[in-house]
């Protein structure tokens, strides 16, 4: 389990698919996230993805593994890219494949939404304007002893979704 | 004293002007929470976003009530937005 789930170069989803192996399976799900013109209203120009490398690994290589157990599914991948990104560019892979399709849907969602919530990754988008934001996301302190982070703030989680 | 080393990511690095920054400790910072109380203090634009932070040792995410990293390395990581 030490396949790249970070790259810093463009994600090629064919290799990630596996097509010649599997052959139980008879459902493949692919969610591909790519970088959209706009949010919230702004144009947006290009934008740059930052982690903290060494978590946001282990971080997606966790989510690899509970989604293979909670759903049955033999082969769960996900890259996620980081560095500077033009609109149109591919953000996120996650490929399932499963015997059949219902757990192949509800296994790359969930896979989905739990990197989006829990690895960290920081996405800063740069405007037609000339400005630039973070995107506002998901606090994962897991100590929280006060009501600063809820209700957990999904608003934001609708990019590429 | 000891040297804490603060490793800052997205907005709080933004705000803080660079990647890192430190804080010279006294013997009686001895928890997270202590080292963090004492950042806030020396480094007042920080403060307001040092709540919704997890603290992370390497690749292991520590909590408040948890010592200082014998490194004295703690990686401050603000609200993520991967995907």
């Amino acid at each position: 389990m030490d396949h790249a789930v970070l790259s810093h170069e463009t994600v090629t989803v064919e290799p990630l698919l596996e097509l010649d192996a599997h052959p139980e399976c008879g459902g493949l799900a692919l969610f591909v996230g790519t970088v959209r013109d706009h949010h919230e209203g702004q144009s947006v120009r290009h934008l740059k993805y930052t982690a903290h490398e060494p978590l946001a690994a282990k971080i997606i290589r966790e989510v690899e593994a509970t989604t293979r157990e909670k759903y049955g599914v033999p082969y769960v991948r996900i890259v996620h890219r980081l560095g500077d990104l033009s609109i149109g560019d591919i953000a996120i892979v996650c490929v399932v494949r499963a015997p059949h399709r219902a757990e192949a849907f509800d296994a790359c969602r969930y896979a989905v939404d739990a990197v989006k919530h829990g690895a960290p990754i920081w996405k800063e988008e740069f405007y037609t304007d000339g400005s630039s934001a973070f995107v506002e996301g998901c606090c994962i302190r897991d100590d929280m002893d006060d009501a600063t982070a809820r209700p957990h703030r999904h608003h934001s989680h609708t990019s590429h979704g | 004293m000891k040297q804490i080393v603060f490793e800052l990511f997205a907005n709080l690095e933004r705000l803080a002007g660079s990647g890192t920054c430190s804080v010279q400790a006294h013997d009686e910072v001895s928890t997270v929470a202590d080292a963090l109380a004492l950042l806030a203090r020396e480094r007042p634009e920080l403060a307001s976003s040092l709540d919704r932070c997890a603290c992370v040792a390497g690749d292991t995410i520590v909590r408040r009530v948890d010592p200082v990293p014998a490194d004295g390395r703690i990686a401050l990581l603000p609200p993520v937005a991967g995907g």
